[in-house]
């Protein structure tokens, strides 16, 4: 059976074809597909030069890249840096997201990609004539060249939050570098002693925490239409394989086990389809209770996730554990999403035990490594 | 299902529907009784004074059979109306509507019935004078129904059946049944069943109860000795009755109810938890239980979106495809999820109180019998194998 498309229209079209053809691609090396792409321009308002897309619009290039495996920051790079971004003051705004369409600005967060947003890891110091980092991010992605970094910091003393723009220069090379478990680079950074002139802080307080809420919704979204994509071709990719692989003389689509553990994949995925997709119609009409859903979606989606990776590779037999099948690197990539932007603990120690206003004020006083009041409260 | 997709309850932007849910949410905060509402709020067993005071209630109102045409008494309402009305009503704890009567055998009598059949029985089925149960399982034909056996043979202007049907729900406090009979023996066992009216004061008729492991009576054996009925209470052709049963399994595939009640159920799971924990004062860890719930909450979410979009397919004529089987997988699996959660909570205090003596019950025990009861959600109606079938053939060819 076919299985209807996600988010359909020419934008999936564009990706998925670039991701067949890139299908094998582990690294792209010194290349940009996604400025290439022009993807980053897509959430950027026209008059910023952008194409003044939706977030489902861009929901259809995570789609087509996850449908075919391929590793590229699409969130990072075309939703978290141009939302970020647009927390600045106007002239500023306007300035550096044409910059980021143009291409002569290759921007990107300088966050840990399994945090959320709003878990803020670097501390700032007000100096004479800029600011003094501390603190570590740890598990950033590294995957594309950037000649900025977007760095959200906790100012000490008034404990608001501020978001940095900072030319590469100024940061020093990773403390370590990895691969992530399904593939993409990662680094991590140790901040402490880095400065930086007073002009690189773009926003702080209210709007500094509303962009960052902005980008985090995004974020989380994005990650869910990649995980629901990803649970698509898992499940394609292990039905092709129950049907073409034979043992005991008959594929293994006939043995009823396997066929009813197909059919509990197939139930879970629609279900995780459709609390993604209200997610999205939630966050188009600026629900109310738009954070909840997502932090439930959250929580479902890699509970969902884990079934179906563990069921596809056990479905798989020894081919399962191979890196070079289809459903295996699916398997992978819905495994490590699970913990982007908040694993399933976090998000639900926030539905269940939602902070206090006191332990709100302690963390906004806190140099890092806490959630704002703004942030808080709309958990 | 796209991403532009704004159908259904699920719509973006304006709801076309938005005036017609407050009327029904005020009427249904206005005229349920609050002791009707207060047994559902509870989520004690719902029984037949309940459903019938609810009925009759609006029936007087005119909406007493939501999924029937208005020539026959019913609201005319399209299927997204029908399943705000589910949703309206399970979120002011108003009791669901009857279902043999209205939703099984009413829309079978409006399809194959004559007119004098139709006006014998519809409105009866309306205001609740005529209350239903349905004769279709046996003890050797379970999910495979079409291997029935119970007879009817004509005799004269009447028909006289022989058998036996089990776990016939209600059939104590029924006065009509709606059972398959087999009329001849063809090499199909689908061909020479028929579907045929019985009163249940009919003589001839033994009803023995079945003690289900919930503790509550609802379901029964019910033997047919030398029962004679007259001929025209046969409905459709005779020999034709499984697609009387077809049609009426199709018309149930997209029960709106179910999810609008998982809704109420996972409220009502929700206040139990909370006040479970508050009892234990500490001395038991419920982390576990509101991570379930959480759980539940986003499944409940999900099969409601599910629901809403085969809805829209049923309305725009759609083919259903595996659907159906995919919500019914759903929904009987959250509402057993629910019930575990709930029994986990209280059951320290209720499972050694299960029942009093003499008794059907308390409300200390509530939640362990609806956790029992539930336990026919995955068996009832399709099990959950036969439907990982239905769902697995369309995966994986049959």
């Amino acid at each position: 059976m076919s299985f209807t498309p996600l988010f359909p229209g020419m934008l999936l079209d564009a990706a998925a074809r670039f991701a067949q053809d890139n299908e094998n691609t582990r690294d792209f090396g010194d290349a940009d597909p996604v400025r290439e792409m022009g993807w980053t321009c897509t959430l950027v308002p026209e008059d910023a030069g952008g194409v003044g897309g939706t977030l489902d619009d861009l929901a259809s290039i995570v789609v087509g890249l996850a449908s075919h495996g391929v590793h590229l920051p699409v969130v990072e790079t075309c939703a978290v840096a141009p939302l970020l971004l647009q927390a600045a003051n106007a002239e500023t705004a306007t300035r550096w997201l044409e910059a980021v369409c143009e291409g002569s600005a290759k921007i990107a967060p300088l966050t840990s990609l399994s945090a959320s947003l709003d878990d803020i890891a670097v501390g700032a110091k007000h100096l004479d004539i800029g600011y003094a980092f501390t603190g570590e991010v740890k598990g950033v992605d590294v995957s594309l060249a950037a000649t900025h970094w977007l760095v959200p910091a906790r100012l000490q003393g008034s404990g608001e939050t501020a978001l940095f723009l900072v030319d590469l220069e100024h940061l020093p090379a990773p403390s370590a570098t990895y691969r992530t478990m399904e593939g993409r680079r990662s680094a991590d950074f140790r901040l402490d002693g880095v400065t930086v002139p007073a002009l690189a802080c773009i926003a702080r307080g209210a709007a500094a925490d509303a962009a960052l809420e902005r980008a985090d919704n995004a974020a989380l979204l994005l990650t869910a239409a990649d995980t629901v994509a990803a649970l698509t071709t898992l499940i394609e990719q292990t039905v092709r394989h129950l049907q073409e692989r034979r043992q005991f003389g008959v594929a293994l689509a006939t043995f009823q086990v396997l066929r009813h553990r197909t059919a509990d994949m197939y139930v879970r995925y629609l279900c995780a389809k459709g609390l993604m997709l209200h997610a999205f119609q939630e966050h188009a009409r600026g629900a109310a209770n738009l954070r909840r859903t997502l932090r439930l979606m959250k929580v479902a989606l890699a509970e969902t996730a884990r079934l179906c990776a563990e069921g596809a590779i056990q479905m798989h037999g020894g081919m399962g554990v191979s890196e070079e099948v289809l459903a295996t690197r699916m398997a992978q990539r819905l495994l490590a999403s699970e913990f982007r932007y908040g694993d399933r603990m976090t998000h639900a120690s926030q539905l269940l035990y939602p902070p206090t206003e006191s332990a709100a004020t302690e963390a906004a006083v806190a140099p890092a490594r806490g959630m704002s009041p703004a942030a808080r409260s709309s958990s | 299902m796209s991403n532009d997709d704004t159908h259904g309850a699920e719509g973006a932007g304006a709801d076309p529907y938005a005036d017609f849910r407050r009327e029904l949410a005020e009427f249904a905060r206005s005229a349920c009784p609050a002791e009707i509402r207060a047994v559902v709020a509870a989520g004690q067993k719902v029984t037949k004074r309940e459903y019938l005071g609810w009925q009759q209630i609006l029936t007087a109102r005119g909406w007493g059979a939501p999924s029937w045409p208005t020539e026959h008494g019913g609201t005319g309402w399209d299927i997204m109306q029908r399943l705000i009305f589910e949703e309206t009503m399970a979120e002011a704890d108003c009791p669901p509507l009857y279902h043999h009567g209205l939703g099984h055998i009413g829309p079978v009598i409006i399809r194959f019935g004559t007119p004098e059949q139709k006006a014998r029985f519809l409105p009866r089925i309306l205001d609740g004078s005529d209350w239903w149960c349905q004769g279709y399982s046996e003890p050797g034909s379970g999910s495979d129904l079409a291997s029935l056996s119970t007879s009817a043979r004509l005799d004269g202007d009447e028909y006289v059946i022989n058998g036996q049907k089990i776990w016939t729900s209600h059939a104590h406090e029924a006065n009509m049944i709606y059972m398959l009979v087999r009329t001849s023996k063809e090499a199909k066992k689908q061909d020479g069943i028929s579907l045929i009216l019985v009163p249940m004061d009919t003589p001839g008729i033994t009803v023995r109860p079945i003690r289900s492991i919930d503790g509550w009576h609802h379901l029964n054996e019910v033997f047919f000795d030398e029962v004679r009925v007259r001929a025209d209470n046969l409905i459709g052709e005779v020999g034709k009755g499984w697609t009387c049963a077809k049609f009426l399994l199709e018309r149930e595939r997209l029960p709106p109810a179910n999810v609008a009640r998982l809704e109420l159920v996972r409220r009502q799971v929700t206040r139990v938890v909370e006040e479970a924990a508050r009892a234990a004062a500490g001395k038991r860890d419920f982390s576990s239980l509101r991570y379930r719930l959480l759980l539940a909450e986003a499944d409940v979410k999900g099969a409601r979106v599910l629901l809403a979009n085969a809805t829209d397919d049923l309305k725009n004529q759609r083919p259903l495809g595996v659907q159906p089987s995919v919500i019914k997988l759903m929904c009987s699996d959250v509402a057993q999820r629910l019930t575990t959660i709930a029994l986990d909570a209280v059951g320290p205090d209720a499972a050694h109180r299960f029942l009093v003596d003499e008794g059907e019950g308390e409300p200390g025990a509530t939640w362990v019998q609806n956790y029992l009861f539930t336990r026919a959600r995955t068996i009832a109606g399709g099990t959950s194998e036969v439907q990982r079938n239905v769902v697995a053939n369309e995966l994986l060819g049959a």
